[in-house]
């Protein structure tokens, strides 16, 4: 199970550099930079703020699920408290997905539509893999060792 | 700089941190976040509030871990990297208001600009020794 799991962070954390380059072109293909304009500085500033810190949290993500995946997988205290705070930031996100953002206002080309359904993909496999390192990390999966 | 220093230092970012996310909920109304982003597209309005509130809950996270358990940032290698992180994520944010922020804005509060930057660098230089001397 370790293996798998072990597999499981590297295609994560992949996929999560995926999304960390991919956010390059988010701000030209969502037409961001116009549509912020009609804010006050102060309102525009913070808004990119924000989105490079979210950016930021994204990188720090995928570099704890390729560099540092034993230490995720070291069932202590701290790898439990990680794991369940990145399971409860990619569950919030899913949720984000189906009800949270309206994306009427977004051009329904074939590839928005394409991108859309990826990132649901990704956020579901996310919310499964941090999921299962919560429960690894908790014991509530056996290591598979034999006795 | 010894174990128990630091964790006092990591209490004290908590309480900061705690301060900061109550800051929020003010510095939401005092700039009216709400009429501001009356006027513009659903989806640049919805992005904002998504991010304002997974910076809320980075900080908030981070607040409850510093004060109810700062040893966890203090165990291993791994502690030593996330406070690194968040070294360098504070650090940033000093240069962030430095040098992006609107200096009229800044200069028409200067007593909450400059206390908040008090605010980063500390916290900045308590994550800091915390990845080196942890």
């Amino acid at each position: 199970m370790k293996e798998l799991l072990q597999i499981g962070l590297w295609l994560g954390g992949g996929s999560l550099v995926a999304l960390c380059i991919a956010s390059f072109w988010i701000p030209k293909v969502l037409g961001w930079r116009e549509k912020v304009a009609v804010l006050t500085p102060l309102m525009r500033e913070l808004w990119w703020t924000y989105s490079i810190y979210i950016w930021s949290s994204h990188v720090f993500f995928a570099v704890l699920a390729l560099g540092f995946g034993d230490w995720l997988l070291s069932r202590t205290g701290a790898a439990a408290a990680m794991s369940t705070f990145m399971l409860l930031w990619w569950s919030v996100r899913l949720w984000l997905q189906f009800f949270g953002y309206d994306l009427s206002e977004v051009e329904g080309s074939k590839a928005n539509r394409l991108a859309k359904h990826l990132l649901t993909l990704l956020f579901v496999s996310l919310v499964v893999l941090f999921g299962s390192l919560v429960a690894w990390n908790a014991g509530w999966i056996p290591t598979g060792a034999m006795p | 700089m010894s174990t128990e220093t630091l964790v006092i230092a990591l209490r004290i970012a908590g309480l900061m941190m705690v301060g900061l996310v109550a800051a929020n909920f003010v510095a939401a109304k005092r700039w009216r976040y709400r009429a501001s982003l009356a006027d513009c597209e659903v989806m640049v309005r919805q992005v904002f509030y998504v991010h304002c509130a997974y910076i809320i809950a980075i900080i908030g996270g981070l607040g409850v871990l510093c004060l109810g358990w700062p040893q966890l940032l203090l165990a291993d290698g791994m502690g030593r990297v996330l406070s690194g992180f968040f070294g360098v994520f504070w650090a940033s944010r000093v240069i962030v208001q430095l040098g992006y922020y609107d200096k009229e804005t800044r200069r028409q509060n200067r007593g909450w600009d400059l206390f908040f930057l008090g605010v980063f660098a500390a916290m900045s230089a308590i994550f800091t020794l915390t990845a080196i001397y942890g």
